[in-house]
């Protein structure tokens, strides 16, 4: 049996999809003290996340408040992969890769 | 009020290699077709199938909101510049942008602005100078201290002999610090110029550079009177 969402209902503004894709707190980010170097990227790309400490150290101010691609990207902006990003549904590390790439 | 950021579809339009040191990379945005910035603003690229990203800064103004140009320095071949400099003609790339505050802040045009930059850290503050000039012509007193090793590296000469003899306003010192014999102007760091050149202290600075090269800087224009809430920086990496 399938079942009506009724997709352009008020009630459902965003159809699931885009829901999916925007959900906050599947993602826990942790920043590598030792590694940063203040370039400040991630907190350009998502402020209610990072910010820098009296140090210039990034640091977390909210695991919600930005939403999950939004933290992933702030995370991939790091020249140094001082941030890592750890899926708490599966517990699997989703940035950096777990393999690094190796180029040809 | 800046734009937010939001991901882009550009592709490259064109390439200009300077020297051995500094290539120039304009991109035409594909998708959205239009981003709105200001000079001194950078993009994050994503420079490899596995996610990895580079921020770098806009060189080029504004005015032309239907792409925007990188100046990059190639010399270190990291995962970004081997990404820049193999990237063909039409190839896409995925940029998130604009991002960054490194703006200039005083809408005065009364308000002199030095620009101090070292490689590539030139490319905002470049920027920053021709949005001024397309702005407000010879109305703001502007300064562009560059700092590189070798003159080899200089770019824009032509450029920026034009915009000195046309826009009285504008000042520029170029500062090489291990020049050959040959060279006529500074042989010195930017920061050896700071020392000894007559400063504005009423003047906004934007620095942007290394962080000890900011941290230089910032030493020696503070000792020389500049007031800390009129520095700005931007560190490059």
């Amino acid at each position: 049996m399938s079942v009506d969402l009724n997709l352009s209902s008020p009630q459902s503004a965003a159809p699931v999809s885009q829901l999916q894709q925007k959900q906050i707190g599947k993602y826990r980010v942790e920043v590598i003290r030792e590694k940063c170097i203040s370039a400040g990227s991630c907190v350009a790309i998502a402020p209610q996340v990072f910010d820098l400490d009296e140090e210039g150290i990034a640091r977390i101010i909210s695991q919600d408040g930005n939403d999950d691609d939004t933290k992933l990207l702030a995370a991939q902006s790091c020249p140094t992969t001082a941030i890592i990003v750890t899926d708490i549904e599966t517990g699997k590390q989703v940035w950096p890769p777990v393999f690094e790439e190796v180029k040809s | 009020m800046a734009a937010a950021a939001q991901v882009f579809t550009a592709e490259l339009a064109e390439k200009h290699v300077h020297n051995q040191k500094f290539s120039q990379f304009q991109f035409e945005l594909v998708e959205p077709l239009e981003m709105e910035f200001q000079a001194g603003q950078y993009v994050s690229l994503a420079v490899s199938k596995a996610g990895y990203r580079r921020s770098y800064s806009i060189v080029s103004t504004p005015n032309n909101n239907h792409g925007f140009e990188l100046f990059v320095d190639v010399s270190p071949s990291g995962q970004g510049t081997q990404f820049l400099s193999n990237l063909r003609f039409g190839e896409q790339v995925k940029v998130l942008g604009p991002l960054g505050t490194f703006v200039i802040q005083s809408q005065a045009v009364t308000t002199p602005v030095v620009f101090v930059a070292t490689g590539a850290g030139v490319a905002p503050l470049r920027s920053m100078l021709y949005d001024q000039l397309e702005k407000f012509g010879t109305q703001r007193t502007m300064t562009l201290y560059w700092g590189l090793r070798h003159e080899e590296e200089m770019c824009w000469q032509e450029d920026l002999k034009d915009l000195v003899s046309s826009f009285p306003n504008v000042t520029f010192h170029p500062a090489i610090s291990q020049a050959s014999a040959l060279w006529p102007l500074c042989h010195a760091r930017v920061t050896d110029c700071l020392n000894v050149h007559e400063l504005d202290i009423t003047a906004e600075y934007y620095v942007c550079g290394s962080s000890q090269m900011i941290m230089d800087v910032m030493k020696t224009i503070i000792a020389r009177g500049v007031p800390e809430a009129q520095i700005f920086r931007e560190k490059f990496y």
